[in-house]
């Protein structure tokens, strides 16, 4: 089947994509097989490697700032807002207490919109449509709220070194309760469709196993990382914002699921689970939003000075919606940074593909690559490499086996 | 998992001092809070002496298996710092720290050894340095190039600040590319006023 | 907007990401969500450029995917319309100044209509594609 498409597919495996955005991306599977299994994966990335890194040390605190908005579009503020921490820590800025509460609300109403969006993506890879196109549209009240805050739905452009640039007056209080109680009634639903289908129990229960000893030792976050079993959530464990002042736990698989057994389907319940964290939050949040300002410093040329006079590093941690976003600056009294790296979250959440892969089946592919989130944009390529016979396959032919699969479950 | 209880940072930097004695370099430990409470938050940061750079993560791990977060590095003019930036006590509420371990590399001499013998998830973080900072990591288990197209210049390093790195004819200003002539002129006139539906922006309906 | 009386085709479009950030990506996900849904006009997304007549382009293009964009362009059938959808492949945007950009999409691709937008409401993309449309019924007049 696929050996004969080894050199007509070559030109076109790259960009290849049906409809889901997480893997739109250039991504490329490479496989040797023997039969239906597979046996060795490899990797290369680089398919969108923008140099953003080198860009950034010739730019600038706050025009890097507006840069790092779109290193990726799913993840909304992550990487702005570690950007700004690791600024705000080497000049020394005291960011209002207003602004750090006002930052958390964003964060959590990102992280509900880009977990329904995974939601989605994970349907459409099992052949749900129905359940993608429920997804999307359950998720596009957050995107209004998103807008109602911000301005926009993606790319927020709120966050400036030192606090954020809008701010949440009270007539907008009362929409954003409205939405949270729209997405608190929803949950248990949305719970219902994803975790109770018998179809879904089939393909995620018992695939893409990843231990919890592989998932320490490959240094896997989030979401990913969780459902194995690691109690790590950067809310829980290293107080940022305004977490320090509420009581986030980190979500493993409740008991009364299992426990933690590190499969797809675990990753679906952590996820799940965690809209319902993130309502919570917002509400603790609206509730005990502080007064005062939301800057430390409005006028930009008095910033940018500061800025210019600040000298040495610091590391800016968040928790994004696919596990720990780090950026590291250093700065040394010039007015662009000397050195910045950022670690998005799929980059370390990639090498878990290994483990995860080996000994599955091909038409299992998609579903399991889909499960760890990959946002390709924060990293890039995958190739995936097996002994015995090689084929080159392309991203549409993934797709339709692994729909073809539910379908033959089905009967 | 170590039976290791958990640590205050002052502890964990005082145990390597006993261990390494002049070897740890410098040694620094900084903090921030934020929020209403302001709970602290603490960044441990070590710089050790080159040869010691495996011993110092090897006692890290006695001390708790640590989550590589990513490895960072500085271009400081005769010497690259390559920053190995780990996270330990993760899974105790508010009790995480950064450890940041250090070693300096002459650049007549860019070797490291390979730490994924410890830690198999560093590949990446190391083949990454290799391209960006021409650094070569002995051991490692697979060299290739990671997020560099194949066809990029061998001997250009981008992260460096020296002839080393970009030179400014590979950088491209994309806005100073100008209308393509090629095309044929589009059938509207240049000059007509945008009607209603033209809002192609990001305004909100 | 108006949908041209002659409207008697349905369009399929092909989406090729030359290495965005995804934040077109996903309004163009979200323009065939139920919400707005262009299904009504016939317009939907296929999974190969052989079959479509709209070619999506997001991204400022990478160099490594800047020969396999043009072939994907040569993989479709004429009449073709291309459309360069966000500012990343229109002005490079906040890429502006990188050594691994091949430049704006009409560098490499020739581009029939422009959406700008970081990133473009779904409703500008919708426009965008009805305009295409338009075009690609001139063409077909033309032919």
């Amino acid at each position: 089947m696929s050996a004969e498409k080894t050199k007509k597919t070559i030109p076109y495996t790259v960009p290849i994509g049906p409809v889901h955005p997480a893997l739109k991306e250039p991504v490329m599977f490479t496989f040797g097989m023997e039969g239906e299994i597979v046996k060795t994966v490899d990797f290369a990335p680089g398919q969108t490697h923008r140099g953003i890194e080198w860009m950034g040390m010739r730019r600038n605190p706050v025009q890097i700032v507006h840069m790092t908005d779109r290193v990726c579009g799913i993840c909304g503020i992550v990487h702005s807002l570690s950007f700004a921490r690791a600024v705000e820590q080497i000049v020394g800025i005291e960011v209002p207490e207003r602004a750090d509460y006002i930052r958390t609300i964003l964060h959590e109403l990102e992280r509900i919109q880009s977990h329904l969006l995974w939601a989605g993506v994970a349907a459409h890879e099992l052949g749900f449509d129905s359940l993608f196109y429920l997804a999307w549209r359950v998720r596009e009240q957050s995107m209004d709220l998103i807008e109602n805050l911000t301005g926009n739905r993606v790319n927020y452009g709120i966050i400036q070194i030192g606090g954020v640039r809008r701010d949440i007056s009270s007539e907008q209080r009362p929409l954003i309760e409205k939405g949270l109680a729209y997405y608190q009634g929803l949950l248990d639903k949305m719970a219902t469709l994803f975790l109770e289908d018998s179809t879904v129990r089939m393909r995620c229960r018992d695939h893409g196993f990843l231990s919890e000893n592989d998932a320490r030792i490959l240094c896997a976050v989030g979401p990913t990382a969780r459902a194995s079993g690691l109690n790590m959530d950067v809310r829980q464990d290293y107080p940022y914002c305004a977490y320090g002042d509420l009581d986030v736990k980190a979500i493993l698989p409740p008991a009364e699921t299992g426990g933690p057994r590190g499969d797809v389907y675990d990753r679906i319940i952590v996820r799940l689970l965690e809209i319902g964290q993130s309502v919570e939050i917002i509400r603790q949040c609206l509730e005990s939003l502080p007064p005062g300002e939301i800057l430390w410093e409005p006028k930009m040329a008095k910033l940018l000075a500061a800025c210019k006079k600040a000298e040495g590093e610091a590391i800016g941690r968040v928790e994004a919606p696919r596990g720990e976003c780090m950026h590291y600056v250093r700065m040394a009294g010039k007015e662009a940074p000397e050195s910045w790296k950022i670690k998005a979250s799929s980059y370390s959440n990639l090498m878990s593909w290994i483990p995860m892969l080996q000994g599955e089946q091909l038409a299992d592919i998609p579903i399991i690559v889909a499960s760890i989130d990959p946002c390709l944009s924060c990293t890039d390529r995958v190739a995936v490499t097996r002994n015995g016979r090689s084929a080159i396959l392309t991203k549409e032919d993934l797709t339709r086996l692994s729909r073809e699969k539910t379908r033959r479950m089905m009967q | 998992m170590n039976a290791t209880s958990h640590l205050t940072p002052q502890e964990i930097v005082d145990s390597y001092r006993v261990t390494f004695g002049d070897g740890l370099v410098e040694a620094k430990i900084t903090e921030r809070g934020e929020g209403t409470k302001k709970v602290r938050g603490y960044n441990i940061w070590l710089r050790f002496r080159r040869d010691l750079f495996r011993p110092a993560i090897q006692k890290l791990i006695e001390i708790r298996f640590p989550h590589l977060a990513v490895i960072a590095g500085n271009d400081l003019g005769s010497e690259i710092e390559l920053l190995y930036i780990f996270s330990v006590f993760y899974g105790q509420k508010f009790g995480e720290y950064m450890v940041t371990i250090g070693v300096r590399l002459p650049k007549s001499d860019l070797t490291i050894p390979t730490i994924t013998d410890l830690i198999p998830g560093a590949l990446f973080s190391e083949r990454e340095k290799q391209e960006f900072f021409g650094v070569t990591v002995t051991g490692i288990p697979d060299g290739r190039r990671l997020f560099l197209p194949e066809d990029f210049p061998q001997g250009v390093y981008p992260w460096r600040k020296d002839e080393t790195g970009i030179p400014p004819e590979m950088v491209k200003n994309l806005w100073e590319v100008g209308r393509p002539k090629d095309r044929p002129a589009p059938p509207v006139p240049e000059k007509a006023p945008a009607p209603q539906g033209k809002n192609e922006g990001g305004e909100a309906p | 907007m108006k949908i041209p009386s002659s409207f008697n085709r349905s369009l399929w479009v092909f989406h090729l990401n030359t290495g965005s950030c995804n934040g077109c990506e996903i309004e163009i996900v979200a323009t065939i969500t139920p919400r707005y849904d262009p299904e009504r006009f016939g317009i939907r997304l296929v999974g190969s450029p052989r079959h479509a007549d709209v070619l999506l382009v997001t991204g400022p293009v990478t160099r490594k995917m800047a020969p396999r964009a043009r072939r994907v362009y040569e993989q479709m059938a004429d009449p073709k319309v291309v459309m360069c959808i966000g500012t990343c492949g229109q002005s490079g945007g906040v890429f502006f100044d990188s050594y691994n950009l091949e430049g704006p999409v009409d560098q490499v691709l020739p581009v029939d209509v422009y959406v700008p937008g970081c990133p473009p409401r779904p409703e500008a993309i919708i426009f965008g594609v009805v305009k295409a449309l338009e075009k690609l019924e001139r063409l077909e007049a033309q032919q």
